[in-house]
C-alpha cells in the first residue's frame, strides 16, 4: 500500500516509518510506540503550537522543531530523543513551571497530571528562578461545574479550542496577556452548558477541575470500572471511579465508535443520588392508606399472591407490566417472558413521551453517522436529549455535512436533494411526525435513521420484546395493551395488576395516571425514589441504579454495551432481576438459566429488525401527550434522579429554577 | 576429697559473678514510676503538628497514607469554609485516622509529609483493652491549639511551609520534658532533604 503519491516515509529514531501525507510528526512517532510529551495538542483538537514541550530534532533543520505542528515529510530524519532535545524540553518544563505554584499536594489533578509527569521524566528537577512567582486568583469559581486554579494553567487553551470546536458553545475565551492571562467566559457569567465536564479532563494540569470531586480523593484510591452510562440512548463508555463505597467521579473512556471519548454534565455529574438518604431500602406495603415496612419474603408473597388472584378470577387480561428503560436487557427479557409466561400480552416500555426506539429497516450506525452529508433532526433539540450524538453531529457538520431542522419532511427532503448519505435523527415521540419523515425520504438512496430515545435502555426493551405487539427479536405477536391502553384498563376496571419496573408514568400524565393507579387494585412499583408512581403503588420495591447492577445495555443504534457494578448497593435493596426470579417462583414458571438469558440477550440484541420504519403503525399507542413542565425537559433533570442528588442541586437551580 | 574441694572453688567462682552483679548499675527500671528515656529517633505514637497561630498543619493531601507500608492510615480531604478556616490553603484533613494496631512505626508518613504535619513522638505507652480505642482520629493526634509551633505559610499555597525540616528540632511538642533536646532528629532530616533536592 505504499502509494508515494499520498505516503511517504521517515526516520523517526532511526526506524523508517510510512505514514499518510500530512500527519504530524507527534502522531507518526506513535506509530513506533515513541510518546512525545504534549499539553496543547489533542487529537481531537488538532495542534495549536502553544506549549513547546513537544520538540524535536529534525535533521537538516538548525533549531528543534515542534512535533505537533510539524507536518512528515519524505525523508525526514527525526530524533525525539537526544541531548539537543532533552535540553530543549527541560527548558521548556522550567519554563512553563516559573509561575506554577507547585502545590501539587492539595491539587486533585496530582497523580494523574501530565505536567507532573512530563517534568518528572524530562524536566531539569530545579530552577534559576529566584523572583518571587507570580500569583494569581485560586479556587475561582468558573461556574456551577467547574474550579478555575488560575496559577495552575499552562495556558495550553485545550478549554477554550473544546468550547470552540467540539462544544460549538465559545463561552471560554483566554483573557488578557503575557503573565496574566487566565482562562475565562467571555461575556461574564458563569460558565455552563451540557458539557462542561470534560474541559477537566481535557486540561493537562490542574487549573480546571470539577466541584464536585474537589479535594474528595486522590486519583490512586479510586476503584475504577468501566461501565455504560444509562442516562440516555447513546450510551457512552466511562469510568466509574469509587472510593469507600461513594461515586466520586466519573471519566469518559476513549472510544471513538460511541462516545468519541466525551461525556455530557448529566452523564458526568449525576452520580450523587446512590447514597442519598432518600432512598427507599426496604420494601414497602400499602395498608390503610400508609406504608409501612415489610420483609422480602412477604413482598414476594404478596406481588404473587395479587398476580394469581387476578389471573384466576379475571384471566391475563387483568395483569400487565411496564418495564422503563431503567432495566437491562436480561431483566427487560425475563419481565416479558414472565409476563407472556401467564398468558398476559400487556407489555410495554413506554412510560413517558418516547413511542419509539428502534428505527427498523433503516437503522444506521454512527459510523454511517459520521459519513452523512446531511442530517437532519426531526422533533426536540437533541443538545439535551443525546447531548454526546449532539457532538457527533457538530463533528459531522464541521467535516461539511449540512445541518437539517426543516418545518415540514417535504422541505427537508427538498433541502437534502442531491446529498447523500443522509441521516434522519428522530426524537420518537411523535409517530405521525416519524412516519411523514420516513415516507417523504423513502426515494433517497442512502438513509441512516436514527432514534434518540429519552430512556437509556429504551432499544433493549423493544428488542427484548418489552412491547405490545413485539415479542423478543422484534417478532410480531398477537398484540396486546401497551401503557395508555393498560391506564385507560385501569380506570375502566379490567386491569387488575400492573407491575411497573423502573418507570414513572405518573410523571408524564399526572392526572391520568394517578387515576388510573388509584383504580388499581395492586399496582407493584419498584423504584429508586419515592416518584411520583410509587407513592401511588400497593407495594414498592426498593431498586438498584445502573452503577450497582450489572447486565448489558443497547445503545440508539443497536450496539451491546456492558453494564459493570461499581457500587456496593445499600442493604435491603435487589436488583430488578432478582425481584422478578423471586416472582418467578411464586408463579411457578420456569425461568431460562443464566447461560440460555444470555444467550437469548445476545441472540435477540444482534437481530436487525426490517419490517418497520419510523413512527411505525405497530408503536402507535395514541396521540402524545404534552408532559408537565421541568420533566425530562433539562439535562439535569435526569431520569428523576437528579432531584435526589445533592451535588446536583446548583447545576438544577440554574437549568430550572428549582 | 580432693575434687569436692575443687567443686566448691567452682561454685565460688560462678557466684562471684552472680553477686558482682549486685553492685554494678541496674539496667532494669522500675517502670511504670520510672520511665525509660528513648532515643530522639525513636518511632512511638503519632502526632498531628499545629502552626504557630493554631491552624492545622496537615492539608489532607494523603502522601501519609500512600506513603504507608501497612496501609494503616486513611485520609480524607475536604475545602477549607473561607470564614473557618482549619488549615492555611485551600484544603485540610476532614477525617485523619491511624490505626496504631497496624501501625508498624516505620516514619514513612513523617517522610512523606510535605509540611511537617505527621510525626512519631517518643510517646510508647498506647495499651488499651479495645481494638477500637487503637484507631486514633484527628481528636487524639492533634495537638491542643495552643502548641502550635513555627510559621503559617500565608493563605494561598496548600504546599511547603518555610520552616520545613526544623520543626523537628522541637519534636514532640507535648512531650517535650523528656530530657532530649531533640535536634538531632531535625538536623538529619534537614540533611536528608538537602541531599533529596540536590
Amino acid at each position: 500500500m505504499a502509494d508515494n503519491a499520498v505516503n511517504v516515509t521517515l526516520t523517526i529514531d532511526g526506524v523508517p516509518v510510512t505514514v499518510p501525507k500530512g500527519t504530524l510528526l507527534v502522531e507518526a512517532a506513535k506509530t513506533v510506540k515513541q510518546e512525545i510529551p504534549v499539553y496543547c495538542y489533542h487529537p481531537k483538537l488538532g495542534p495549536a503550537g502553544l506549549c513547546r514541550v513537544c520538540l524535536v530534532d529534525i535533521e537538516g533543520m538548525p533549531k528543534l522543531q515542534i512535533a505537533c505542528n510539524t507536518p512528515a515529510a519524505d525523508g525526514m530524519v527525526v530524533h525525539t530523543r537526544n541531548d539537543k532535545v532533552d535540553a530543549g524540553r527541560a527548558m521548556i518544563l522550567e519554563l512553563l513551571l516559573v509561575n506554577h505554584p507547585l502545590d501539587c499536594p492539595i491539587c486533585d489533578k496530582g497523580g494523574e497530571c501530565d505536567l507532573q509527569d512530563y517534568a518528572m521524566a524530562y524536566g531539569r528537577g530545579s530552577s534559576d528562578l529566584v523572583d518571587p512567582k507570580t500569583r494569581k486568583p485560586k479556587g475561582v469559581d468558573l461556574g456551577p461545574t467547574i474550579v478555575l486554579d488560575e496559577e495552575r494553567c499552562v495556558v495550553c487553551q485545550r478549554c477554550v479550542r473544546f468550547d470552540d470546536i467540539i462544544a460549538d458553545e465559545r463561552q471560554l475565551v483566554l483573557k488578557d496577556r503575557g503573565v496574566r492571562d487566565i482562562i475565562a467566559t467571555s461575556t461574564g457569567d458563569p460558565y455552563r452548558h451540557n458539557f462542561t465536564g470534560n474541559v477537566t479532563e481535557l486540561c493537562p494540569v490542574g487549573a480546571l477541575t470539577s466541584k464536585t470531586y474537589r479535594f474528595k480523593s486522590r486519583p490512586w484510591d479510586l476503584q475504577r470500572t468501566q461501565t455504560t452510562c444509562t442516562q440516555c440512548a447513546v450510551g457512552c463508555q466511562m469510568f466509574s471511579d469509587v472510593r469507600y463505597g461513594v461515586p466520586l467521579r466519573t471519566m469518559s473512556v476513549e472510544h471513538d465508535a460511541i462516545s468519541d471519548g466525551w461525556l455530557c454534565d448529566r452523564g458526568r455529574y449525576n452520580i450523587g443520588f446512590y447514597d442519598s438518604a432518600e432512598r427507599i431500602v426496604q420494601p414497602l406495603y400499602r395498608r390503610n392508606g400508609t406504608f409501612v415496612q415489610i420483609g422480602w419474603d412477604d413482598a414476594f408473597t404478596l406481588w404473587g399472591k395479587a398476580l394469581r388472584e387476578a389471573l384466576r378470577a379475571r384471566g391475563p387480561e387483568a395483569v400487565g407490566a411496564i418495564g422503563g428503560g431503567r432495566l437491562t436487557n436480561e431483566e427487560a427479557y425475563l419481565l416479558q417472558h414472565l409476563t407472556r409466561a401467564v398468558g398476559s400480552a400487556n407489555l410495554d416500555w413506554r412510560a413517558g413521551l418516547a413511542r419509539q426506539a428502534t428505527p427498523g429497516a433503516k437503522g444506521g450506525t454512527l459510523a454511517a453517522l459520521d459519513r452523512a452529508q446531511a442530517i437532519v433532526t426531526i422533533g426536540e433539540p437533541l443538545r439535551e436529549r443525546a447531548p454526546v450524538l449532539w457532538l457527533r453531529i457538530l463533528k459531522a457538520v464541521r467535516r461539511g455535512a449540512r445541518l437539517i431542522a426543516a418545518a415540514t419532511p417535504a422541505e427537508a427532503a427538498a433541502q437534502c436533494a442531491g446529498l447523500a448519505p443522509i441521516a434522519l435523527v428522530w426524537d420518537g415521540v411523535d409517530p405521525a411526525l416519524g412516519a411523514a419523515y420516513d415516507g417523504a425520504f423513502a426515494g433517497f438512496a442512502e438513509v441512516a435513521t436514527f432514534i434518540a430515545s429519552e430512556q437509556g435502555n429504551a432499544r433493549g426493551a423493544e428488542a427484548m420484546g418489552m412491547l405490545p405487539a413485539f415479542g423478543p427479536g422484534y417478532a410480531a405477536v398477537a398484540p396486546g395493551r401497551g401503557t395508555r391502553a393498560m391506564l385507560e384498563d385501569a380506570r375502566a376496571g379490567r386491569l387488575r395488576v400492573l407491575s411497573i419496573l423502573g418507570a414513572n408514568p405518573a410523571a408524564y400524565a399526572p392526572n391520568a395516571a394517578a387515576e388510573a393507579l388509584d383504580a388499581l387494585e395492586f399496582t407493584v412499583v419498584s423504584e429508586l425514589f419515592m416518584t411520583e408512581t410509587a407513592a401511588r403503588a400497593t407495594l414498592v420495591l426498593p431498586a438498584r441504579g445502573p452503577l450497582e447492577k450489572s447486565g448489558t445495555t443497547l445503545n440508539l443504534t443497536g450496539d451491546l454495551l456492558p453494564l459493570h457494578a461499581s457500587l456496593q448497593a445499600p442493604e435491603g435493596t435487589l436488583a430488578d432481576l432478582e425481584m422478578l426470579i423471586g416472582l418467578a417462583q411464586q408463579l411457578d414458571v420456569e425461568l431460562p438459566s443464566a447461560e440460555d438469558l444470555e444467550r437469548a440477550v445476545i441472540a435477540h440484541a444482534a437481530k436487525l429488525p426490517t419490517g418497520f420504519g419510523l413512527g411505525d403503525a405497530r408503536f402507535d399507542d395514541g396521540p402524545s401527550v404534552a408532559p408537565p413542565p421541568h420533566v425530562h425537559r433539562t439535562i439535569f433533570d435526569g431520569a428523576g434522579t437528579a432531584a435526589h442528588d445533592p451535588r446536583l442541586t446548583s447545576l438544577r437551580a440554574l437549568e430550572v429554577g428549582v | 576429697m580432693r575434687k569436692r574441694l575443687y567443686n566448691v572453688g567452682a561454685i565460688l567462682k560462678g557466684l562471684s559473678i552472680t553477686f558482682g552483679f549486685m553492685f554494678r548499675k541496674r539496667p532494669t527500671i522500675e517502670y511504670p514510676s520510672v520511665k525509660k528515656q528513648h532515643a530522639p529517633r525513636f518511632h512511638g505514637l503519632h502526632e498531628l503538628r499545629r502552626y504557630g497561630d493554631g491552624k492545622e498543619r496537615c492539608i489532607g493531601c494523603e502522601l501519609c497514607s500512600s506513603a504507608c507500608p501497612a496501609n494503616a492510615i486513611t485520609v480524607i480531604g475536604a475545602e477549607n469554609a473561607p470564614d473557618d478556616r482549619k488549615s492555611p490553603g485551600e484544603r485540610h484533613a476532614a477525617r485523619y485516622e491511624i490505626d496504631e494496631l497496624r501501625c508498624i512505626f516505620c516514619g514513612m508518613c513523617e517522610e512523606a509529609c510535605p509540611t511537617d504535619a505527621i510525626v512519631l513522638t517518643p510517646r510508647f505507652e498506647m495499651a488499651d483493652y479495645r481494638r477500637g480505642s487503637f484507631i486514633y482520629a484527628k481528636d487524639r493526634l492533634l495537638v491542643p491549639p495552643d502548641a502550635g509551633v513555627g510559621e503559617a505559610p500565608d493563605e494561598r499555597p496548600g504546599g511547603i511551609p518555610g520552616d520545613l525540616g526544623r520543626v523537628a528540632e522541637i519534636k514532640s511538642t507535648t512531650d517535650v520534658a523528656r530530657g532530649f533536646s531533640a535536634t538531632h532528629r531535625g538536623e538529619i532530616l534537614k540533611t536528608q532533604r538537602r541531599g533529596l533536592a540536590g
